[in-house]
């Protein structure tokens, strides 16, 4: 428990020091002249008596400061005291001050820049009421996370789990087509269970959530941005009708700003009754079977309901399950987290590559840091005298040491404040790297009251840790040193003083940051250069999706043929054609597939990416076919046929021919016609993936896509005016058309080097601060060794050395102390460079160049800084040196 | 006469506690009383008997109030407050245990 009656007197003893002292006076005063009078008393003449008093019981004075330090909040006067003080003296000195700051606000804002990302994803509760109770259901298979629920599922944890006050589903993400006034537009929502908002307890902004009965009813709430942006905020909304997908939908209410979904990531637009979803989604038809896991489930826990009893009885719950449907032979389990967290399936991913992040964050600080540290020793040479007259006067050395760490904590401080906003800054710089995904994303990252804590916590533990050091050896001054005229810091004899050691774990921190730095760089280059398989410039892209608007699945071909052709005789355009995805979408649509010829028992089924394609694909794209024929507008009833890539044709065929072979996937029998070019179908740095080619006209029916249909044009010149004619010719066939996903074939490929991108901008910043900083802290440490010295090179200059001996004296002490760093920071380069493996493209971790040319490049930037205090001292005049005294 | 012994850590609160019982001092009066109690074993100058009457009164144990003496000299007396009562008997308890635990350690030795 606080001690409130400290605090009380604390606080009192802090406002009413005027008074307090002026009673304390009295007091001492009083007993003294009890003493003095009892000394007359005995026969003393009162001079004597008072002589005596003082001499037996010290003086009033100093009794008094001993109350005072004694007496609670004698802490904060001496903090302030010497808050003030440091103040005093920095503005003194504010090049120093300035630099100090600047140079901790690099390191402190790289890490609340990083931190802001690792807030934003690990650390921040779902947006809901109460997050800490909600939590996020998954299914296991086999042991194995994690899957969504089936509705079977979903209805027996629903009706049987006693830990949970409320369960509730949802379809993660409905696509759909919003007209009404303005021009029509794609957005993303959810389909879920009627108490949705109740469970989640997700306070609805205008109007209200959704009533039981209304779980199949067209009802529909509005995402706050979405309510803002296409209904101007209107405030008479709830009762209003809005279009979705051609079916009007009355609006009920309208989410808070901070909600766009339970999950940390998605970015969702509108809520609809889950009874809606067989209009809004294909494919719904077996959505009450047990094998079809579309819904995510969240869960309330009841008040007093631990998380360990929760297990204990999901366990059981699964158990039960099991039994009852041992005709589906279902073996599932439940587990369940926090809700909002990182979904499960990345989350060892993304904590390694935040931990990595944080990490080299941490590294330019330390760097930055042993910079201040040095800079303090620096400047602490110039106080020798000033430390030694307070400490004859009888400051304590727990004085000085406070009053020195003082002053490097308001120093980080200092850098913390600026950190912070360098982050703000940076933050919002990173919203200018898309993240490669069909489905709508919220990754924007700000800077939070959880990164401010950090920050402040960062700086003060900079401001200490690197504050101490140097404060520890000035308040120790060699006075010998100083009786024979020398530095009263040096420490005669000591190969590895302070400094040299700070700047030697500073190089080799930053030949790690170099190393990781150019490793991110050639992977970079190296993502640029990969050969992705298909056209990397001059192609247009535009989506629709027409099932949105009603289409049938013939109309829809129908609709795209019709586009293509008049697309095509647009002037400019060298042809045109229409898929359902592009490559390098960061996802797609997969299925198993096997050859029909094999036998049975052998059947090997090999993941195979699908495209569905239109006419003149291959020749738009620019994937070159090998072997074989193109579509040849094949007909919607005919015959299936299909493409297939090298990769496809060498993993179900190896040797024999593929073209006329029949190959099947989910039940569809497909034959192959021809054979294309290897293309990278979702990363970049994958390996190339069996990838199948189908015709749209013959596949929509069956399979209808989920994120709509492109139409690709390949213009050679002025996408901009061509861009705007396609818009034309849509609308021009269908005004209520949405048109989304507008880009060319450039941006979709910066996207797809988000990865690459991020780490290179990042590493790259990182590495040359940290770079930066280092060249700083030799070029620092030189120039105090020369000025220290400057009585030594000038004997040496007057005994008939010549200059560029004396320069080299110095270059080599420099190169000394980098050549020192180069194994340890090398070795270490080498550890952390493992950690990357994963995400590094077509550079091995232990990329030789790479490793090779850091210490060289890095021993280039240190004879630069070492040049600068050589020529100085080469310009020393003997004499001058001589009579430095 | 002997020197004055050294205070161990803490006794000095237990001693002026324990003089403040008998009722109330003012600063000279529990130097004295210590003095005079302990045979000069104890000597309690200003240096450190202020600031622990300072301490036990932020720890609301003495409670200290002016007053004017015969000769008209206002001095600052001190008196044990209920709060005061319950910590000296608490120090008398813990003071006792440490005493018998440290003649226990003298008695052993051979």
């Amino acid at each position: 428990m606080f001690p409130f009656g400290r605090l009380r007197t604390l606080l009192k003893s802090w406002f009413q020091r005027a008074a307090l002292e002026a009673e304390l006076d009295a007091e001492v005063r009083s007993y003294f002249e009890i003493m003095v009078n009892r000394y007359v008393g005995q026969g003393l003449p009162e001079q004597e008596a008072r002589r005596l008093a003082r001499l037996n019981f010290s003086s009033p004075d100093q009794v008094k400061e001993q109350v005072r330090d004694a007496r609670a909040g004698a802490g904060i006067s001496s903090l302030t005291r010497d808050v003030a003080y440091s103040l005093r003296r920095l503005r003194k000195a504010p090049a120093f001050a300035l630099v100090t700051v600047l140079t901790l606000a690099l390191g402190i804002g790289a890490n609340a820049t990083i931190f802001s990302i690792v807030s934003r994803f690990v650390f921040r509760p779902a947006p809901v009421g109460d997050p800490s109770r909600l939590m996020a259901l998954h299914t296991t298979h086999q042991a194995e996370c994690c899957n969504n629920f089936s509705w079977p599922l979903f209805s027996d944890v629903r009706e049987q789990a006693q830990s949970f006050s409320g369960v509730a589903a949802y379809n993660e993400l409905v696509p759909a087509s919003i007209s009404g006034q303005g021009e029509p537009e794609r957005v993303w929502g959810q389909a879920v269970t009627a108490n949705f908002f109740d469970v989640t307890q997700t306070g609805i902004t205008l109007g209200r959530g959704f009533r039981t009965e209304e779980e199949n009813l067209p009802v529909v709430i509005l995402g706050h941005a979405l309510w803002r942006q296409r209904f101007g905020g209107d405030l008479n909304i709830a009762g209003k009708a809005v279009t979705l997908s051609g079916r009007s939908f009355t609006v009920v209410g309208v989410a808070p700003p901070s909600f766009r979904g339970v999950d940390s990531i998605l970015y969702c637009q509108f809520w609809v009754p889950l009874g809606n979803i067989d209009h809004l989604l294909p494919n719904t038809s077996n959505r009450v079977s047990y094998n079809y896991h579309w819904l995510a489930v969240v869960g309330r826990l009841k008040p007093g309901v631990t998380q360990a009893q929760t297990t204990v009885e999901l366990e059981i719950l699964a158990r039960r399950i099991t039994k009852a449907h041992a005709d589906v032979q279902y073996d599932d389990g439940f587990r369940f987290e926090r809700a909002g967290s990182l979904p499960p399936r990345d989350k060892a991913a993304v904590m390694l590559f935040l931990a990595a992040l944080t990490l080299v964050a941490l590294l330019v600080l330390c760097i930055a840091g042993a910079n201040v540290a040095n800079m303090f020793l620096a400047q602490a040479s110039g106080r020798q005298r000033e430390i030694a007259v307070r400490l004859a006067l009888g400051a304590t050395r727990r004085h000085l040491l406070h009053q020195m760490l003082t002053e490097s904590v308001l120093l980080a401080l200092g850098g913390g404040l600026l950190g912070v906003a360098l982050s703000l800054w940076a933050t919002r710089s990173l919203a200018a790297f898309r993240f490669p995904a069909p489905v709508p994303l919220d990754l924007s990252v700000n800077v939070d009251g959880r990164v401010l804590l950090y920050t402040f916590a960062l700086s003060m533990a900079t401001g200490i840790l690197f504050g101490l050091a140097p404060a520890w050896t000035v308040v120790r001054p060699i006075i010998a040193n100083g009786l024979k005229g020398e530095d009263l810091l040096a420490r005669p004899g000591r190969l590895w003083s302070l400094r040299n050691a700070l700047v030697i774990s500073q190089v080799a921190m930053s030949i790690v940051l170099l190393c990781a730095t150019g490793l991110f760089l050639r992977s970079l280059e190296n993502a640029s250069q990969i050969d992705i398989g298909f056209r990397s410039r001059g192609i247009l892209i535009m989506a629709v999706d027409p099932r949105l608007h009603g289409y049938s699945p013939e109309r829809t071909t129908q609709f795209m043929n019709t586009l293509r052709q008049r697309v095509a005789a647009l002037p400019g355009v060298t042809s045109a054609t229409y898929t359902d995805s592009v490559p390098l979408s960061g996802g797609g649509r997969g299925e198993s597939f096997h050859a029909e010829s094999q036998p049975m028992p052998s059947r090997a089924d090999v993941t195979t990416e699908l495209y569905m394609t239109g006419p003149d694909y291959f020749q738009t794209i620019g994937t070159p076919i090998l072997a074989g024929r193109d579509f040849m507008n094949e007909s919607a009833t005919g015959p299936k046929v299909a493409i297939v890539n090298q990769a496809f044709a060498e993993r179900l065929f190896k040797n024999e021919n593929p073209l006329g072979q029949r190959v099947t996937g989910r039940g569809v029998t497909y034959q192959i016609v021809g054979v294309a070019k290897n293309i990278k179908a979702r990363f970049l740095g994958e390996d190339f993936m069996p990838v199948l080619y189908r015709s749209l006209a013959q596949d929509i029916a069956g399979d209808p896509s989920f994120t709509g249909y492109r139409i690709m044009v390949r213009c050679e010149r002025d996408p901009g005016a061509v861009g705007s004619a396609l818009r034309r010719e849509i609308h021009a066939l269908d005004p209520t058309l949405a048109i989304f996903d507008a880009e060319t074939i450039e941006e979709h490929l910066r996207d797809a080097l988000f990865l690459p991108r991020l780490a290179g901008t990042l590493f790259g910043t990182f590495g040359f601060l940290g770079l930066a900083l280092a060249a700083v802290g030799i070029y620092g440490v030189m120039n105090s060794w020369v000025s220290r010295r400057t009585r030594e090179i000038g004997i040496r200059l007057a005994l008939g050395a010549r200059v560029t001996e004396v320069q080299w004296l110095i270059v080599r002490q420099g190169m000394l102390l980098t050549g020192f760093a180069v194994i340890p920071g090398l070795a270490a380069a080498w550890a952390v460079a493992k950690l990357f493996t994963s995400v590094l493209y077509g550079v091995r971790p232990h990329d030789p160049p790479t490793f090779a040319l850091v210490p060289l490049f890095l021993a280039a930037v240190a004879a630069i800084a070492c040049w600068f205090p050589a020529r100085r001292a080469a310009g020393t005049e003997p004499l001058d040196a001589l009579r430095h005294e | 006469m002997a020197k004055p012994t050294e205070l161990l850590q803490g006794t000095l609160d237990l001693l002026i506690l324990r003089t403040l019982e008998s009722g109330p001092l003012h600063g000279v009066g529990i130097s004295d009383r210590v003095e005079q109690v302990t045979k000069g074993v104890f000597v309690v100058g200003p240096g450190s008997l202020f600031p622990a009457l300072h301490r036990l009164s932020e720890n609301g144990w003495i409670k200290g109030e002016w007053s004017e003496l015969e000769n008209k000299r206002r001095v600052k007396t001190y008196i044990l407050t209920a709060a005061g009562r319950a910590q000296l008997a608490e120090e008398k308890r813990n003071w006792k245990r440490v005493f018998t635990a440290m003649n226990r350690v003298l008695a052993e030795e051979v």
